[in-house]
């Protein structure tokens, strides 16, 4: 809480304060600072000795009185002029109305609704006189009151057609409730009609005893408005109603005969449609909250079930002959395993060999291939090389050839040549020759050319040859050249 | 239909007893599913039951009652 109040704070809490302490007051006093400005209001004090309350008579306030307020008496000499204009300073007053708070000027103030000269007769006092003598009847006895119903769906509602009071009224019941009937009874609400009319609907409802409720509702107004639920007929039939009676007459600070009786007296016409039902979203709210205990709970029983059935299951898989089987079970998958592994180790092994001799058959087979690859290409190396050795042969030879011939030819010219020589020189050895100059050949019969004496005896044919002829001859004698000179 | 449809006041009343009685009992599974289940549609119930409610307003005349019509009533 602020320690440190505003100026505005205080005043609100002041005015808060004097206005529901003080709502409705009568007041008596002498009048005195009487001003009468020409906006209409009328201002003055109460006094009393040495105390002053300061006094607004607004002009709305202001009405000529056609009949007596307390008795609804109409006075023949025909309306009176209203008091306000009329009071004097030094009058003496009793005044009725509201205590408040005048802000701008830090007062507290008195609100005049009406007022009455003193010695007349005075309302507050039939006012106060009616109350004590129905308090003393038990009208008013808290012990009486009859409980409101919880969410009416029939609903009663005493008020005038036209008004404020149902137009709040149903203004406010439009979003509460879960849906009723509501019957408005139409009835005049202020006025000298107004009492026994109210008190006649009043009675038609309790006869039809159809509703679960009865509302009396009524509008703010001045007390003059509001004084037909002073009447004590309204108060006697609200007393007799067969059905609880709310009622909501005027504004909060407004209290009625009406109301004292009443089973329930709401502060105003909204507030009775507040109090007969709840807002729907607070009767929404009131549902969702109840369906998520319903979830929370729900789902909290069903974890401690489950919780149980699996409290349940554990035990009972302990005790499970299930249970004794576990072991060998375990055993028996161990060596399942085991021996899956080893048999699986080993093919691996024998898989391992198996690739490696295949590559290495692969490699050698390979290297077969390469080898025959390489007498292919040895071959057509072989083929290429005797091709090409054959056709440089050939060209050679064709070289050769061709330059053979022309060397045969100068050999063929030389060796005319050296035969023409050789025909010379032989020409030459010719020996024949010879005989031309003189010389002969001697031969023997059978030809041959004598080189030596030797080779003839004498009696031996001999041939001799000259130039022009032969001679044949029989030779005499031999002689020796060693024994013959040579000539 | 033997039985009248409950008010909203008799399903919240239910949906309450409901929600105590999984709260407290011991109720076996499958009640609690079915109250479960019952509660749901009490609370689907409810929440339509708040959204359809209107007031039905009439004016009581000497014959009887008749529809009240707020803004011609001003009029006069």
């Amino acid at each position: 809480m602020d320690a440190i109040l505003s100026v505005r704070q205080v005043t609100e809490h002041l005015r808060q304060t004097v206005e529901s302490r003080f709502p409705y007051v009568w007041v008596q006093g002498e009048v005195t600072n009487l001003s009468r400005p020409s906006s209409g209001h009328v201002y003055f004090s109460l006094k009393e000795d040495d105390c002053l309350l300061n006094c607004v008579w607004f002009r709305r306030q202001q009405k000529d009185e056609a009949f007596d307020p307390l008795t609804g008496e109409v006075w023949e000499d025909g309306p009176r002029p209203s008091l306000a204009r009329t009071m004097e300073n030094g009058q003496t007053l009793v005044c009725a109305g509201r205590l408040t708070v005048y802000g701008a000027r830090g007062q507290y103030q008195m609100i005049v609704d009406l007022a009455q000269a003193a010695g007349l007769g005075l309302w507050h006092q039939e006012f106060e006189a009616l109350k004590r003598r129905l308090a003393a009847e038990g009208l008013f006895d808290p012990a009486k009151k009859r409980p409101l119903p919880h969410e009416p769906r029939r609903v009663a509602v005493i008020t005038a057609p036209g008004g404020a009071a149902i137009r709040d009224f149903i203004r406010i019941s439009a979003t509460r409730g879960l849906g009723a009937e509501i019957r408005i009874y139409p009835v005049p609400v202020q006025g000298e009609d107004a009492p026994p009319r109210i008190v006649e609907a009043i009675e038609r409802a309790g006869r039809d005893a159809w509703a679960e409720v009865v509302v009396l509702i009524r509008g703010g107004g001045s007390v003059q408005d509001l004084w037909a639920f002073n009447d004590e007929r309204i108060a006697r039939a609200v007393h007799h109603c067969p059905i609880p009676v709310l009622t909501g007459i005027g504004h909060e600070i407004d209290h009625s005969i009406t109301d004292f009786t009443a089973d329930y007296a709401a502060a105003t016409p909204s507030h009775t449609a507040q109090i007969l039902w709840q807002d729907r979203h607070v009767l929404a709210q009131h549902v969702d909250g109840l369906e998520t205990a319903l979830h929370t709970t729900f789902f909290r029983r069903l974890d401690a079930l489950s919780l149980r059935l699996e409290h349940a299951a554990r035990s009972l898989s302990l005790l499970s002959p299930l249970a004794r089987l576990r072991l060998p079970q375990e055993r028996l998958d161990s060596l399942a395993q085991r021996l899956h592994a080893s048999v699986q180790q080993r093919l691996e092994q024998y898989r391992h060999t198996l690739d490696s001799l295949h590559d290495r058959l692969l490699k050698k087979s390979s290297s077969a291939e390469s080898l025959a690859a390489d007498l292919d290409r040895l071959t057509l190396r072989l083929a290429a090389a005797g091709n090409n050795r054959l056709l440089r042969a050939e060209a050679d030879a064709e070289r050769a050839q061709s330059a053979l011939v022309p060397l045969g030819r100068m050999i063929g010219l030389a060796q005319e040549h050296a035969l023409s020589r050789l025909e010379l020189k032989l020409n030459a050895l010719d020996p024949f020759e010879p005989l031309h100059r003189g010389y002969a050949v001697v031969s023997d019969e059978e030809g041959n050319i004598l080189r030596s004496v030797s080779r003839t005896a004498p009696g031996r044919t001999v041939t001799v040859r000259l130039v022009d002829g032969s001679i044949l001859g029989t030779v005499t004698d031999v002689r020796p050249a060693s024994s013959e000179t040579m000539p | 239909m033997k039985k009248k449809e409950p008010t909203f006041e008799e399903r919240l009343a239910r949906l309450q007893a409901i929600v105590t009685t999984l709260e407290t009992g011991n109720s076996p599974l499958e009640e609690s599913v079915a109250l479960y289940k019952e509660g749901l549609a009490h609370a689907a119930a409810c929440r339509e039951q708040l959204e359809k409610a209107r007031h039905d307003i009439r004016l009581c005349t000497e014959a009887g009652t008749e529809p009240f019509d707020a803004a011609a009533q001003e009029e006069e």
